[in-house]
């Protein structure tokens, strides 16, 4: 269809040069991009057609196949900014409907040229009166249209998730069908039990996996939003989206009571002796007896003795060779007392 | 012979019955009580439409306040034809019995191009021609005009119609569409509008399913029938696709070159319009501003151009003021179409939702979805208005303003697909918009919220729960019954591989195998070799067909089917396969014997019947799925999952085993009928795809033929063959397959119907 389009100035048509790119400015008459080059090289100039005075970075790539509809967007665009009263804004439809053909009117006879002064008179009052209504518009049109769109964008994303999931259900229980059949050619080939019933038993097993998949269906069924609007584009009840979003509390699940086991340390050394002993073996001789400030904290120098000793202990019956296993048999085999034993 | 059914007093006009008439009696009259839907599968061959107009007959007899009206749809115009002739029979037998003259009045309807009889304009071959050239001469400007300028022509026999016709209705008798021709012959009156005018108060009306189901015809000409009416949809098995074509749109690249020319032309005649006679767009415009009701309310002649349905609570919405006066309403058309043009130009496929095409035409060209809307009901005032007796040039805009209002109605169920080129050929850019309805349910859904009862009946609805899901209503009775046989008259077998072992299956990994080609060939030869008089076969696809057909030149087996039958061959054009269906039943009938070769889903799988002689045998060469990869197809399966939790095999199985048993079906079309029914797939023999099967063929199908090479099947063949080549007469099938009235009467028999009618 684009090998017809032709530049009006060289006659360059699309099927000669492929690249070739019809550009349009305000007047809405077309020219294609080497033209514009050419006769806008000092950045502005006249339209070779109805010589109206135009800038070349206005010029922009045509869209429709009609200049004239390029030029009426265009216009209506612009015009639309302003003139964006809404159904509310009125008192009936009736009157919201003649504003609209007003504003239709005004836009047409931009694009036609139809008695521009009047209307441009036309657009100055509006803008003049409306100025805050337009003002307030500004925004809030946007935010209804939008949010129309939105629900149904999100809609859309919910619904290839759901997809998703179906294509999982589906390819699970294809796996399943799959294993059960492997596990009764097996049974066959391996059991020594009567083949029938096997047989049997295996087709008890798939009757009820096929009782289950329903379920397994409804489950996801009911994970399907019904249409929250009417097909006009209402929504049924209110805001549906809040009253849904009720989230249940989570149920806990039963779990176990806890219960307290003493921690098991492994040392691999001889067994340090116990902090209540130390004392008695005479430890305390050796190091400083703690102050009355330190007492105060809770420190005893019975915590810092216990703690040197395990660290001089722990570890001497380590070797590479020995795994941890038989370093533990080995510290159990040993009395506590043999400290002279000798690892290998 | 006199009915009792449940307590009715039922006429039918046969002196025997079959059992599962009578048990079809019983549910249908169940239903009727109930005032609710039905689903009833009865093989084909087994008078469903007696059975189905004797008891509706009866029971609009005997309750004449609850049952007002029977509306009978059918496909195609030789089938009404059959109804009425079973309706004339019934009618004559009632005369018979009660001597006198029934006050019951049926008629045909079909469109124009089957009922004109203007001399010249009947002429035309094409039925959107017809229908432009009798709005040309019967809408009403054209009547005003000629009243005031003798030379303008008009149509004689609507003048006719419309100065008599509507005080005279047409005596009660039952009217095919040649006896209303022939009605408006002696009369000189339209048999067309005569049709159409007497649909409000005929007691029973048939006619094609477009008729209810498009909301664009319905509209239009079924709008008056009362509540109280019974719908019936016979051969329903399609009536899912039925409705989704209603919906749906195509809008191709020329069909918007079209709709450009069709806008200049507007525009002319607007300015022409408004130099001489500015009254009149002055006239449309104030009552545009009024509201649409007041415009839509216009002379039946003038509804050539018809419009999808609007919610009632925007019609009673004034048009908006963006389009209301003529020259808005224009331009406003040139941007929609200007709009899509550019869509189209695409390079690769683009889906889109309603939604989505509203947000983007609302930012591209700043076109509100409220206009969008009331787009169609604007163009047919404006046409109107306009005088515009040439109608067939605007059917493409006609179809964009459709495709505007549906779009900007539906948000839900509906997809847009836009595709840069054909699947088969994507180097030719030739770029289609497919607005395509998803959801069956949306078109079929005004008819069961408006008629009290709906009957949806075919040979082959198996799997019965399969319907209510995709049509989202809910039946009374499902119910499928079988045929009661004195004989095993038919011979369901799958046949899953060939003499040497091989697997015989038209899977896409297999489709070019030779091995699988040469078992398909050889099992045709062998049972052409055994099989008298003619046979059929059904292949997956015109492709699949052309590609076997041209390697069995190669292998020789052309040569040797040629041997013992003639070969004809389906194809894609009409009269080339009318020639050949002529040439194979001239083959058939002198004893020669032929074989055809078609496709599932062709025009010979529905509605041509292979019946006696004609059709020993049917072979179903595969599986006829559907091609898998259309983007419409897949649209489609992803809103059934989502929507009502069908998932994608079970649809596409259901889908091609519904058309496997049409097939299978053609061969069998009477209880003396017998036919061969082979299924040359090895997936066949799988539960789910047997499961889908109608009762009445899987009845038959033993778990020993389920899964034969070529070489049992012949054999198996061969003795049944000599099994059914044994005289067979009447007394045979009385008593079992065939009832006198005494015998329905005896306790036995009803026992035994009482037993055979459990719901499915």
């Amino acid at each position: 269809m684009d090998d017809y389009q032709t530049c009006p100035k060289c006659k360059t048509t699309k099927y000669r040069n492929p690249a070739m790119v019809l550009m349009v400015n305000a007047c809405g008459h077309a020219l294609c991009e080497s033209c514009v080059e050419l006769l806008f090289a000092k950045g502005s100039g006249a339209c070779p057609e109805c010589k109206c005075p135009l800038r070349r970075n206005n010029f922009r790539v045509q869209l429709f196949e009609d200049p004239a509809v390029d030029k009426e967007v265009d216009i209506r665009k612009r015009i639309l900014k302003e003139f964006n009263k809404r159904q509310e804004d009125f008192p009936s439809l009736r009157e919201y409907n003649d504003y609209l053909e007003e504003v239709e009117t005004i836009i047409f006879n931009l694009v036609y040229d139809i008695d521009p002064t009047n209307t441009n008179k036309m657009i100055d009052n509006y803008k003049k009166e409306n100025k805050d209504i337009t003002q307030k518009n500004r925004n809030r049109q946007s935010q209804e249209e939008m949010e129309l769109e939105v629900l149904l964008e999100a809609e859309k994303a919910q619904q290839s998730e759901k997809a998703n999931l179906y294509v999982n259900a589906e390819l699970e229980e294809k796996k399943q069908k799959h294993k059960a059949r492997e596990k009764l050619i097996d049974e066959l080939m391996f059991s020594d039990a009567d083949a029938k019933s096997i047989v049997a038993s295996h087709v008890q097993a798939t009757a009820a996996l096929a009782k289950e998949q329903p379920k397994a269906a409804a489950q996801l069924s009911s994970g399907v939003v019904k249409s929250s609007k009417f097909s006009s584009g209402v929504q049924i009840g209110l805001r549906g989206q809040h009253t849904n979003s009720f989230l249940p509390i989570p149920k806990q699940e039963d779990l176990p009571l806890y219960r307290y086991t003493a921690p098991v340390f492994d040392y691999d050394g001889p067994p340090p002796p116990p902090i209540e002993k130390l004392g008695k073996l005479n430890y305390f001789a050796n190091i400083r007896a703690a102050n009355i400030t330190e007492r105060a904290g809770g420190y005893t120098e019975a915590m810092s003795c216990c703690r040197a000793l395990q660290e001089a202990l722990g570890g001497l019956f380590y070797s590479p060779q020995l795994t941890h296993k038989a370093a533990v048999l080995a510290t159990n085999a040993s009395t506590p007392d043999t400290d002279d034993m000798e690892t290998t | 012979m006199k009915l009792n059914v449940d307590g009715l007093l039922v006429y039918f006009p046969y002196d025997y019955i079959y059992p599962e008439q009578f048990s079809y009696m019983l549910e249908l009259k169940r239903v009727l009580d109930a005032k609710g839907h039905c689903l009833l599968e009865m093989p084909s061959g087994t008078g469903k439409t007696t059975t189905l107009l004797s008891l509706i007959v009866a029971y609009m007899k005997a309750h004449p306040l609850d049952l007002t009206k029977l509306v009978y749809c059918s496909r195609t115009v030789p089938e009404l034809e059959k109804v009425m002739e079973e309706l004339r029979k019934l009618m004559n037998y009632y005369e018979k019995e009660m001597g006198m003259e029934q006050n019951i009045l049926g008629l045909a309807l079909s469109s124009r191009k089957n009922l004109c009889i203007h001399p010249s304009v009947s002429k035309e071959r094409e039925g959107k021609v017809v229908d432009g050239r009798c709005y040309s001469l019967t809408a009403s400007f054209v009547r005003a005009r000629h009243a005031a300028d003798d030379a303008v022509p008009i149509c004689e026999f609507y003048e006719g119609f419309d100065a008599h016709g509507k005080e005279f209705p047409l005596p009660p008798g039952v009217y095919n569409l040649d006896d209303l021709k022939e009605y408006g012959q002696t009369k000189r009156w339209c048999p067309y509008f005569l049709a159409r005018h007497t649909i409000t108060h005929a007691n029973i009306v048939v006619y094609s399913y477009h008729y209810l189901l498009d909301p664009k015809i319905a509209e239009v000409v079924s709008k008056e029938i009362s509540k109280s009416s019974v719908v019936v949809f016979d051969e329903a098995h399609n009536i899912d696709n039925v409705c989704i074509d209603s919906m749906s749109v195509k809008i191709t690249k020329r069909l918007l070159d079209k709709c450009s020319n069709s806008i200049t032309i507007l525009e002319t005649t607007i300015s022409n319009m408004k130099e001489n006679d500015s009254k009149r767009l002055e006239k449309e415009y104030k009552r545009l501003v009024e509201g649409l009701r007041d415009a839509t309310i216009a002379r039946e002649t003038d509804m050539a151009l018809v419009n999808p349905v609007l919610p009632s609570e925007i019609l009673e919405e004034a048009v908006p003021g963006t389009i209301r006066t003529a020259e808005h309403f224009v331009a406003f058309l040139k941007r929609v179409v200007e709009y899509i043009k550019t869509r189209l130009r695409v390079q690769h496929v683009v889906q889109e939702s309603p939604a989505g095409f509203l947000r983007d035409i609302h930012t591209k060209v700043c076109i509100d979805r409220k206009p969008l809307r009331f787009t169609a009901e604007r163009l047919a005032s404006l046409i109107r208005t306009l005088e515009i007796s040439d109608l067939t040039d605007f059917s493409p805009l006609v179809t964009v303003s459709h495709f505007a209002t549906l779009v900007s109605t539906y948000t839900k169920g509906f997809t847009i697909i836009i595709e840069p080129f054909e699947d088969r050929a994507p180097t030719v850019s030739n770029p289609i918009l497919y607005f395509s309805c998803l959801d069956s349910s949306i078109a079929i859904k005004p008819v069961f919220n408006r008629f009290q009862t709906v009957v949806i009946t075919s040979g082959t609805l198996s799997p019965l729960d399969m319907y209510p899901k995709i049509l989202d209503f809910h039946p009374v009775i499902m119910t499928s019954f079988t045929m009661t046989l004195a004989r095993q008259c038919i011979l369901p077998m799958i046949v899953s591989k060939g003499n040497d072992q091989v697997a015989m299956s038209s899977r896409y990994e297999t489709r070019e195998d030779t091995a699988v080609i040469r078992n398909y060939g050889n099992l045709l030869v062998e049972i052409a070799a055994a099989v008298p008089d003619g046979i059929v076969c059904f292949f997956t696809s015109y492709l699949y067909l052309e590609t076997i057909v041209s390697s069995w030149y190669d292998q020789g087996i052309i040569d040797q089917l040629q041997r013992h039958k003639l070969l004809f061959i389906e194809t894609q054009d009409a009269a080339e396969t009318s020639l050949a269906l002529i040439n194979y039943i001239k083959a058939c009938d002198n004893g020669r014997g032929a074989v055809l070769l078609s496709v599932a889903r062709g025009k010979v799988s529905e509605g041509i019947d292979f019946d006696h002689h004609l059709g020993r045998a049917v072979l179903m060469f595969g599986i006829p799925y559907v091609y898998t990869q259309s983007r419409i197809l897949r649209a489609r399966l992803e809103y059934l999952r989502d929507q009502f939790q069908i998932r994608e095999n079970d649809f596409l199985t259901f889908d091609a085993m519904r058309h496997a048993a049409q097939c299978l079906g053609r061969c069998m079309r009477g209880k003396t009928d017998y036919g061969i029914m082979v299924l040359a797939d090895k997936r066949f023999s799988r539960a789910d795809k047997r499961s889908k099967l109608p009762k009445w063929i899987q009845e038959h199908l033993k778990d020993t033929n389920c899964n034969l090479s070529t070489e049992e099947c012949v054999q198996i063949c061969k003795r049944w063959l000599r099994q059914m080549a044994q005289p067979f007469s009447r007394e045979d099938q009385l008593g079992i397959s065939l009832l006198t009235l005494e015998q329905l009467q005896s306790e036995e028999m009803q026992k035994k119907i009482q037993q055979r009618a459990q719901g499915v």
